[in-house]
């Protein structure tokens, strides 16, 4: 099973879609969790994910806002959705006993 | 970013794989970093990539397999060299020594410190190119420590570094080339393996003891190593 570094990536690179590439994805991570993200931890977790078999990577067009220099593009591949998939189905079926989660049924219901 | 601070995150990024290198600055540049935050990415990166590499076993058999053994053992192949030189120049003068017998003695060692030195250099240069640096380190080691106790009134300092003249240029090779073609390796590894048994059959004695085949096969290891990679892999590139 996926780590959850690797699980909030692909989460991100697959909500993103077409946009999704290393600072995007960045962003969309910080964003969600609140925490700063590393480059070192984003782009050897992409390379690491790519050998998996989870992504799919490729040179993207250089643009001026980045000096120039070109991107990384990020694709999910239908193996990285089924094990994210999987991951998200382990993580919402362990959590149903737990009481942040039925706190907050009971709170929204 | 300022443009000293840049400057200084780009030569940190040259570490990097060139495609990384400009995905990376491109992102610190899109995100507006001050620069020691950029800095401070990069080395994050760096480091990692470098851990990285260091679960592999390539990096580890350049380091302590070939470049730290092999720079003692060719600093010491490289005095005995310049010495044996020296009594050739000194026999010459002195009318005392054969030279039709010496000569080629003197010749044969050279040739195996050539054969030695570019083969670990290719070794070093082909095998972990990534590394290199942590290799250039190991190799200053050994030097530092050799030359700091060197004693001989009659020799420079220097013959002890006469190794790295062909082994700076095999690491350029095998920088530039991953691999020799098969019949390049082969008649490297031959002639070396050739050359130590001339040594022995030519009446340099000390070649034949267990000892001394001990160190030989570990300066001519890499070389036959070099055949298998290139029978392996298959690819030529020479």
């Amino acid at each position: 099973m996926m780590g959850e570094f690797e699980y909030l990536l692909i989460t991100a690179a697959a909500s993103l879609g077409e946009n999704a590439y290393g600072a995007a994805i960045r962003e969309q991570i910080e964003a969600t969790t609140g925490h700063r993200c590393s480059i070192g931890a984003l782009y050897t977790t992409i390379e690491r994910l790519e050998k998996k078999g989870l992504l799919t990577t490729w040179m993207g067009d250089a643009s001026p806002q980045r000096g120039g220099r070109a991107k990384r593009m990020v694709r999910v591949t239908g193996k990285g959705a089924r094990e994210a998939k999987a991951f998200y189905d382990a993580v919402t079926n362990v959590s149903r006993g737990a009481s942040w989660v039925t706190n907050r049924t009971r709170s929204a219901s | 970013m300022t443009n000293a601070g840049w400057s200084v995150v780009e030569v940190a990024a040259r570490s990097l794989h060139p495609e990384e290198r400009e995905v990376v600055l491109g992102d610190l540049n899109e995100r507006g970093e001050r620069a020691w935050q950029g800095l401070l990415d990069i080395l994050d990166l760096v480091m990692r990539r470098q851990v990285m590499l260091w679960k592999r076993w390539q990096p580890w058999l350049t380091a302590f397999g070939v470049t730290v053994p092999c720079s003692f053992l060719l600093m010491g192949v490289s005095l005995s060299v310049c010495q044996s030189w020296l009594w050739f120049i000194d026999a010459r003068t002195l009318h005392s020594a054969d030279p039709a017998r010496s000569l080629p003695m003197l010749v044969c060692h050279a040739a195996l410190l050539l054969g030695w030195s570019w083969t670990a250099g290719f070794f070093v240069g082909s095998t972990s190119p990534r590394t290199l640096w942590v290799s250039a380190l190991l190799c200053c080691s050994p030097c530092m420590f050799c030359l700091a106790r060197f004693h001989i009134p009659s020799l420079s300092r220097l013959c002890l570094l006469v190794f790295l003249v062909p082994a700076i240029w095999g690491v350029r090779r095998g920088l530039r080339i991953s691999r020799l073609r098969l019949s390049w390796a082969i008649a490297l590894a031959s002639a070396t393996t050739l050359l130590i048994v001339g040594m022995g059959n030519g009446g340099a004695g000390r070649w034949w003891t267990p000892s001394a085949w001990v160190l030989n096969g570990i300066l001519t290891w890499p070389a036959w190593y070099l055949v298998l990679a290139s029978t392996r892999l298959g690819k030529t590139a020479c």
